[in-house]
C-alpha cells in the first residue's frame, strides 16, 4: 500500500466517524454562526465588512474545530492503534490534513451563503474566485492545525491552548484571506496577497510534515 | 563560575556607562526632545529580544534533530528571556510612543508583529508548562519555536501590507540617520543588553540543568 492510498484511508475514516457523529461540524458552524451574527450585529451589516467578519469567524471556528480531529483517537484510545499502523508517520498528517481541509472547505460554502443573505454582498457572481481564495486559505490553516491538533494531545487544556497557538501562526491566512475577499468583491485581485497566502501554504505545508512525526514520536 | 561572575561585572559596567552616556551625554533630539533617551531602552530590548528568539530556533531545531538535552535548556532559556525582553519592548515602545506619536499603541507593521511573536512564545512556554512529561514538553515547545520563526517574516509582510506611523529605522546600509554622539549612546546600550542578555542566558540555562537533574 502506497503513501497516497495510506493518507486516503485516514481521511476517510476521519470523514466517516464525523459523518456518522456529525459533532465537529455542527460545533464549528454553530461558532461561526453566532460570530457572524453577532458581528453583523454589533458592527453593522454594510456589505464592505462581510470580509473580515467571514474570516473572523472562519478563524474561530477553527479553533473550535481543530482540536477535535484528534479528539476521538484519545477518547477512543485509539491513537496507539493509529501511530502502530505499518508506513511513514507523515501519512498520518496528510490524511488527517485531507479530513480538515474537506471539513473546513464544507463549512466555507455555508458561511458565503449566510454571508450573501446576511451582508447582501453578491457571492454569486464571484463564486469561483471567493471559494478559490477561502480554499488557499484553507489550506494553510489545515497545514498548520492538523500539527496543533497533534501537538496539544498531551497537553492539559488543550481546548484553551489552540487559540493561543492558531490565531497567531495562522494572523497571515486571516489578513490575506480578507483583503483577497475584498477585492474580489470590488471585482479585482491582488497578486500581492496571493503570493502571501500561498508563500504560507507552500513554507507550512513542507515542514509541518516533518515536525508532525516529532510531535508523535512516543519517547 | 569564575566566567559567569566576569560576565555578570562586564554586564554591569556597561550598563552603567550606557545609563551615562544615554541619559546625560548624549544630545537632546531636534525633534523629539529628552523623549529620544527612551530609545536607548527601547531598541536594545528589541534586538536582544529577536536575537533571543533567533537563538531560540536555532537550539530547538538542534534539539529536534540531535535530542541533546543540552540544546533544550538553551532553547528552554532564550524563550523565556525572548518573551521578557519582548514584553520590555511593547512597554517602552508604548511609553516611547505617547510622547512623540501622541498615542499609546497604534497599528504599525512592527508593534503588531512584536506582539505576535510574544503571543506565540508564550503559548511555547504554556504548552512545555502544561504537558504531561517534560521531555515531551520540551519537544513541543521545540515544535513551535519552528514554526513560530519561520512565521515572523511572512506575519511582519503581511501586516505591512495590511495596514502601515513607525518611524523608518534609524540605522539602514548605505545612510545614517542618527548623529553620531547618539549612535555611540545606542551602540553602547545595544552592546550592554546584549551582554546582560548573555549572563542571564548562561545563568538561566545552568539552572535549567540543575532542575532537570533533580527531576531525574
Amino acid at each position: 500500500m502506497n503513501g497516497v492510498l495510506r493518507a486516503a484511508a485516514v481521511a476517510r475514516k476521519d470523514l466517516l466517524m464525523e459523518w456518522r457523529g456529525r459533532q465537529t461540524i455542527t460545533a464549528t458552524g454553530m461558532v461561526a454562526l453566532l460570530m457572524i451574527l453577532l458581528l453583523g450585529f454589533v458592527l453593522g451589516s454594510e456589505p464592505g465588512r462581510a470580509a473580515a467578519v467571514l474570516w473572523v469567524a472562519l478563524g474561530f471556528a477553527a479553533v473550535v474545530g481543530i482540536p477535535r480531529i484528534t479528539q476521538s483517537e484519545v477518547e477512543q484510545q485509539a491513537l496507539e492503534a493509529l501511530l502502530l499502523y505499518p508506513g511513514s508517520r507523515e501519512h498520518l498528517y496528510w490524511g488527517k490534513g485531507a479530513a480538515l481541509f474537506i471539513m473546513l472547505s464544507a463549512l466555507l460554502v455555508a458561511l458565503l451563503l449566510l454571508l450573501g443573505v446576511l451582508f447582501s454582498v453578491d457571492v454569486w457572481t464571484h463564486v469561483g474566485a471567493l471559494l478559490g481564495v477561502g480554499m488557499l486559505g484553507i489550506v494553510g490553516l489545515s497545514a498548520i492545525g492538523t500539527l496543533l491538533a497533534a501537538l496539544v494531545l498531551h497537553v492539559r487544556g488543550r481546548e484553551l491552548l489552540m487559540p493561543l497557538l492558531l490565531l497567531p501562526l495562522a494572523l497571515p491566512v486571516v489578513l490575506g484571506g480578507v483583503r483577497l475577499t475584498e477585492t474580489i468583491l470590488a471585482g479585482t485581485t491582488s497578486a500581492l496577497w496571493i503570493l502571501v497566502l500561498v508563500a504560507f501554504d507552500l513554507v507550512y505545508l513542507l515542514v509541518c510534515p516533518i515536525l508532525f512525526e516529532v510531535v508523535m514520536d512516543e519517547a | 563560575m569564575k566566567a559567569q561572575t566576569a560576565l555578570g561585572a562586564a554586564a554591569v559596567l556597561l550598563l552603567a556607562t550606557a545609563v551615562y552616556t544615554s541619559l546625560l551625554a548624549s544630545p537632546p533630539d531636534a525633534f523629539q526632545g529628552e523623549y529620544v533617551r527612551i530609545m536607548y531602552a527601547h531598541v536594545p530590548n528589541a534586538g536582544v529580544a529577536y536575537l533571543a528568539f533567533a537563538i531560540t530556533f536555532v537550539t530547538s531545531v538542534l534539539y529536534v534533530w540531535k535530542r541533546r538535552p543540552d540544546y533544550d535548556y538553551i532553547a528552554l532559556s532564550a524563550t523565556e528571556l525572548g518573551v521578557l525582553f519582548t514584553g520590555l519592548a511593547l512597554v517602552t515602545g508604548s511609553i516611547w510612543g505617547r510622547p512623540v506619536w501622541g498615542t499609546w499603541w497604534t497599528w504599525d507593521a512592527r508593534l503588531v508583529t512584536t506582539a505576535v511573536l510574544f503571543l506565540i512564545y508564550s503559548g511555547a512556554l504554556l504548552v512545555r508548562g502544561l504537558s504531561d512529561d517534560p521531555q515531551r514538553g520540551a519537544r513541543l515547545a521545540a515544535v513551535i519555536a519552528i514554526i513560530g520563526f519561520l512565521d515572523v517574516p511572512v506575519i511582519h509582510y503581511s501586516v505591512v501590507w495590511f495596514r502601515t506611523l513607525h518611524q523608518p529605522a534609524s540605522i539602514a546600509p548605505g545612510s545614517l540617520k542618527i548623529a553620531p554622539p547618539m549612535l555611540v549612546a545606542l551602540m553602547l546600550s545595544l552592546l550592554a543588553f546584549t551582554v546582560l542578555f548573555a549572563y542571564l542566558l548562561r545563568l538561566r540555562t545552568r539552572l535549567a540543568r540543575l532542575e532537570a537533574g533533580v527531576e531525574l
